[in-house]
């Protein structure tokens, strides 16, 4: 047994009986600092993670700099159009070496002692060589940390910290099948477009992880949502919708009467125009990629969870959002307009309308959702060290009859948070 | 900053630039002092969460927009933003707030809005385009949330009054704090 956490090893935070059809979350999974110390260390330092999409940087010299389990990187492309991720510190006294959140250039160079390396990581320049003419080897021993691993799936970036980690794809799993769905929607690929989301909720990582799985909470919570979805004539419904274990923790939600799909889905708040679009788009597509991959690309909503840090919303249009854990009880959110490439600037618009109404702080769901964490994170203060200890557990067994019986479980299920939190015990629980 | 974010507001969307003497526009004279009346009005309804009142403030088909914090002065329609609601969403908005079931702000934020360096910075036919300062204090929860930016609206001049045709704010901080949502209207 490794730490205890309130008198509980880290992998018995997550209790399941089958056959009293329990599944219990002990609540120091989302108070603990030890358990989050754990998680920085055996998941943030062991797992891929995502880190920024190929877009994002699209020439020579762009760069991005962003925190991730932590650590301060910069995701860049290099003057030969590589893309590189730098451990943002420089390598002489440790400062961080750029201190813009993005830009174009050929050289970091750090004010400090003014030490200059490529965007390839090379030590290009630093006052007084001469006084390391003797050392062997040094601007090479010196060059920019480059993170352990990188490797792109359909344009996603992502980094490990372990270089031991196993291939990126082997880690996605079945996960990739479906970030390659959403990657074919568009005939000249998907980029993601400036006009960043960046905001923080006062919740666990783990909190919105939950949520995003839970297709329980969608009627009650976003109940005003929901009405004004009716009010525009489309009526949503939970049934034929589902909840997929994908492996690894990896998560999702198909989702068939949950709303329209910008070019595939019609609904009227889309207007005329774009119905007829969705017959002309469905047509291109079919003609592409055959008509059973069109069809499984454009005829259901997903909600992909790629464990730990990357939510792939492809409902109405696409956002991609990436979860940071600062603290126990504090969580940074990132989250960019993922669109079809030249797409006509009225589609354009409609989907960044509809989807910024929707999915961001600042639409009309997304702030219930953050409400919901935000209140489980206050709520749960109430029973810790409760006199009966009975009292500090989440309940999700929702579900786990149907389960049972070998059923596909559905969305308004517990199914796809119950796999994610088997992984994480198995992961953070490890020994 | 805000300088170089105002010289980058999408030219289609400023008023067209007419050479005048005087602030007149839509056929009478505006000043500053009916800009900031405006401003504070308006100000007063959202703290008191009169969203009805504050609904009429927009000419129909007027837009409402909340920048993200990396703006660089595109256009709504082709980048993300926090908001970018058209007329038929802001309505939609308004009916969510004073739903007792829209939970993020039921109950209601305590908010405590402050305007100032109002200007009018150029005007049209019937439109002018002005900018202010605000300072939002949010409270809920025990929790206090601070929002700086800067408004940039286009306003459409009437007899009676000024409406919005455009509303836009523009965040000045780098993210949204902690548990500084847009739940309500900012």
């Amino acid at each position: 047994m490794t730490e205890l956490t309130q008198g509980h090893p880290i992998a018995s935070l997550v209790e399941e009986d089958g056959e009293a059809l329990s599944f219990r979350v002990h609540r120091s999974a989302y108070r603990s600092q030890e358990v989050f110390q754990t998680e920085t260390s055996r998941i943030w330092g062991h797992t891929w993670l995502y880190l920024g999409h190929e877009t994002e940087i699209p020439k020579p010299g762009d760069f991005k700099t962003r925190t991730l389990g932590g650590r301060p990187l910069i995701f860049c492309r290099d003057s030969s159009g590589e893309i590189q991720v730098f451990l943002n510190a420089c390598t002489h006294r440790g400062t961080v070496l750029c201190r813009f959140s993005e830009g174009n250039t050929k050289f970091f160079q750090c004010f400090y002692h003014a030490w200059a390396f490529s965007n390839s990581g090379d030590l290009a320049a630093l006052p007084g060589d001469d006084a390391y003419a003797d050392v062997d080897g040094f601007r090479e021993r010196m060059r920019l940390r480059s993170v352990p691993r990188i490797a792109s799936h359909e344009g996603f970036v992502f980094i490990a910290f372990d270089p031991d980690v196993p291939d990126l794809l082997t880690h996605l799993g079945k996960a990739a099948h479906y970030m390659s769905l959403t990657a074919r929607i568009g005939p000249a690929g998907m980029e993601t477009v400036p006009g960043v989301q960046l905001y923080s909720v006062k919740g666990n990582w783990k909190l919105a992880v939950e949520n995003a799985m839970d297709g329980y909470h969608f009627a009650p919570t976003h109940n005003t949502f929901v009405g004004y979805l009716r009010e525009t004539g489309f009526a949503v419904t939970d049934d034929d919708q589902y909840a997929y274990d994908l492996g690894g923790g990896h998560g999702l939600l198909i989702l068939t009467g949950h709303n329209g799909r910008i070019g595939m889905v019609w609904e009227p708040r889309f207007g005329e125009a774009e119905r007829e679009r969705t017959v002309a788009k469905r047509e291109e597509m079919v003609d592409r990629l055959g008509s059973e991959l069109a069809a499984e690309i454009a005829d259901a909503s997903r909600i992909l969870f790629v464990f730990p840090n990357l939510l792939l919303f492809d409902l109405e249009a696409l956002t991609i959002r990436q979860l940071e854990p600062v603290a126990p009880d504090r969580t940074d959110v990132r989250a960019w307009q993922f669109v079809e490439v030249d797409e006509p600037a009225d589609v354009r618009a409609l989907r960044i309308k509809t989807m910024v109404s929707f999915v961001g702080p600042g639409g009309l769901a997304t702030p219930d959702d953050i409400e919901a964490y935000e209140a489980v994170q206050r709520g749960i203060e109430a029973t810790a060290d409760s006199a009966d200890p009975r009292f500090d557990w989440s309940d999700m067994s929702r579900g786990m009859a149907n389960e049972r019986e070998g059923n596909q479980g559905r969305s308004i299920d517990e199914g796809a948070m119950r796999s994610f939190w088997r992984h994480w015990a198995a992961v953070a629980g490890r020994d | 900053m805000s300088t170089e974010r105002t010289q980058q507001v999408e030219r289609s969307e400023r008023p067209e630039q007419v050479e005048r003497k005087e602030n007149v526009v839509g056929g009478r004279t505006i000043t500053r002092p009916e800009v900031e009346d405006f401003l504070y009005r308006e100000a007063q309804l959202l703290d008191e969460w009169r969203l009805d009142e504050w609904f009429t403030l927009f000419e129909e088909g007027g837009r409402l927009e909340v920048a993200t914090t990396d703006w660089k002065g595109w256009d709504s329609s082709s980048a993300g933003s926090f908001m970018c609601d058209d007329y038929d969403l802001i309505r939609a908005r308004v009916k969510r707030l004073k739903s007792r079931k829209a939970h993020a702000e039921n109950p209601h934020s305590r908010t405590h809005r402050m305007i100032s360096n109002v200007l009018i910075l150029e005007q049209g036919e019937s439109t002018v385009w002005v900018a202010a300062n605000f300072i939002v204090h949010r409270y809920r929860d025990g929790g206090t949330y601070t929002y700086v930016g800067r408004y940039e609206h286009v306003l459409l001049v009437e007899d009676e009054g000024l409406r919005f045709r455009l509303r836009r704010a523009i965040p000045a901080m780098e993210a949204m704090d902690a548990g500084a949502r847009l739940s309500f209207i900012l």
